[in-house]
């Protein structure tokens, strides 16, 4: 068939094709609900067969880019994501995630090693040899330190603000250190692990020097509620930074390309995950851990309670049961 | 090869063509999105200033989303631009030529943080200069790229003329030589329209514009007008 004859065959069908593509990448939701709409996957395969026939019999570019223009419109219309849904973001959270944890619990082990090893060997260090918070901070901050959870202080646990203040404060510190720790592993997993044993070395030292001054009543009465879902978060995130410098430095039996796209993938879902639980911590962190009233029962009582829950939810999270009959 | 453009084979079995972006466009689309971070940033900050403590945790969120989640929710509501994509006519997709989904959007702007390291964007320059399709590392990780948006201009229209058939069987590649120089005879001067018609003296016996009329008469056989 010659070229003429072809475009005038098909020049109508390709002509209200693109109407309606340019009108669906506009407007989509009203182009979804038109009745060509559900003509639109078989028309687009057609258009690709037209291409396709094109290209083989050898038309002219005048056809070809025309068509090929096309398709690559209707390629994007007909692979658009789905619209997001609430339900999704439930199922990640509820199952999708926890499931994703215990598939790399290897690497968050890790992590977590590097966090509380660190963590533990401070504190008790701080016991034996207290003078040893002057190597790691210097004085203004340590008194910064002693200022925040002095006994004597009506809002311990902060050095000024409002709760709302110290909610924005809280995420956007906290929350970018997870991201950036998930990051850097990128580096051959080095920056995640200076970002986790500094943390654990930081976080070891400060608690250690409070408990051994006599402050520790109100430091550990202040940091329980929101440990929980805080340490946890960062141990995952990074976790997910470890994937990706152990899979940049052993691919195991895949390319290291493909490899480094699986963990990114799993790594941004961890890293989204943390990003969520992290919006948690800063949450009681900023309303419920710095309410001063309570009695000690309460605070670590719920503290205990928080960990427990996260422990079990991830543990448990999205675990299929254990099936009693097959079949069905 | 020195080509940019990304052939994809879709499930229909035809190829998608992916221009990618190099490292200019993209720097000038990061500097439009920075620009407007930067301003609605600072105006946010003015009404905010009046709330106190409260205003400072405010604008601390907002700087928080401007921040890490701008460009993700941007590339994933908005056919995957940004504002200064928009602009520059960019457009982020999946490696398959698919629009960005949320992970793969989320994984390559995370990996920022290690493209930014050394001053402004160091290892994403060298990452974009090394990659045939101008990935940064972000990109390479989460399985997208950069594209233009603008396509190619397709062939023009071949001008009218009588048919003729010309006096060999011409082979396939032959033919569409001709009928590509019919369609872009428009773009050409005459002299170089003749120059190259010349070339053809063998087949069309002439030489000129006579030469070059010829062809096009050709082309209009070719393409089977009457």
């Amino acid at each position: 068939m010659k070229q003429e004859r072809f475009v005038a065959l098909h020049r109508q069908e390709w002509d209200s094709l693109q109407a309606w593509l340019g009108s669906a990448e506009l407007r989509s939701r009203e182009a979804m609900r038109s009745t060509q709409a559900l003509a639109f996957p078989a028309l687009y395969r057609r258009l690709c067969h037209h291409l396709a026939l094109a290209r083989a019999r050898g038309y002219s570019r005048e056809v070809t880019d025309r068509l090929q223009n096309l398709v690559q419109q209707g390629h994007r219309v007909l692979y658009r994501p789905p619209a997001p849904r609430w339900h999704r973001v439930a199922m990640f959270l509820v199952a999708d995630f926890p499931r994703m944890v215990r598939a790399e619990w290897r690497c968050i082990a890790l992590a977590a090693v590097l966090l509380y090893v660190p963590m533990l060997f401070c504190l008790v260090l701080m016991q034996l040899k207290p003078e040893l918070a002057h190597s790691v901070f210097g004085s203004a901050q340590l008194a910064e330190f002693e200022k925040m959870y002095d006994p004597a202080n009506a809002s311990i646990g902060r050095s000024s603000g409002s709760d709302l203040g110290m909610f924005g404060h809280y995420v956007m510190n906290n929350i970018s250190i997870a991201f950036r720790t998930f990051a850097s592993g990128l580096l051959l997993g080095v920056g995640a692990v200076y970002v986790m044993t500094t943390n654990g070395v930081i976080i070891g030292t400060v608690a250690g020097h409070l408990t051994g001054m006599g402050f520790g009543h109100p430091f550990w009465r202040f940091v329980v509620g929101h440990s929980s879902f805080e340490l946890t978060a960062l141990v995952i995130s990074g976790g997910a930074g470890l994937r990706l410098g152990l899979t940049l430095l052993a691919p195991g039996r895949q390319r290291r390309g493909p490899a480094m796209v699986m963990a990114g993938w799993v790594g941004a879902q961890l890293a989204l995950g943390a990003f969520a639980m992290l919006l948690m911590a800063a949450f009681i962190e900023a309303f419920w851990s710095s309410i001063a009233s309570l009695p000690d029962l309460v605070k670590f009582g719920s503290g205990a309670l928080l960990w427990l829950l996260v422990l079990g939810w991830l543990w448990r999270g999205g675990a299929e049961r254990v099936r009693h009959s097959d079949g069905a | 090869m020195l080509d940019t453009v990304r052939q994809f084979e879709t499930p229909e079995g035809i190829f998608l063509r992916l221009r990618s972006a190099g490292a200019l466009p993209r720097a000038q689309a990061w500097s439009i999105d920075f620009v407007i971070r930067v301003l609605v940033c600072w105006m946010g900050m003015i009404p905010l200033a009046f709330l106190g403590q409260a205003g400072v945790g405010i604008g601390m969120l907002v700087m928080f989303v401007l921040m890490w989640f701008y460009p993700v929710v941007c590339e994933v509501f908005f056919h995957g631009q940004t504002l200064g994509k928009r602009a520059i006519g960019l457009r982020v997709v999946n490696a398959d030529g698919t629009p960005v989904t949320w992970v793969p959007s989320m994984a390559r702007n995370l990996l920022r943080v290690v493209d930014m390291l050394p001053g402004v964007y160091g290892v994403g320059l060298v990452s974009t200069l090394i990659d045939p399709y101008g990935r940064r590392l972000g990109d390479i990780i989460a399985g997208t790229m950069v594209i233009h948006t603008s396509e190619l201009p397709s062939g023009n229209h071949v001008p009218v003329l009588a048919a003729e058939r010309p006096p060999l069987d011409l082979a396939a590649d032959e033919q569409a030589v001709i009928v590509d120089f019919a369609e872009r005879c428009a773009q050409l001067t005459p002299q170089r329209q003749q120059e190259l018609a010349n070339l053809l003296d063998p087949l069309t016996g002439q030489t000129g514009e006579a030469g070059a009329r010829q062809l096009v008469a050709y082309a209009n056989w070719l393409i089977g007008r009457p």
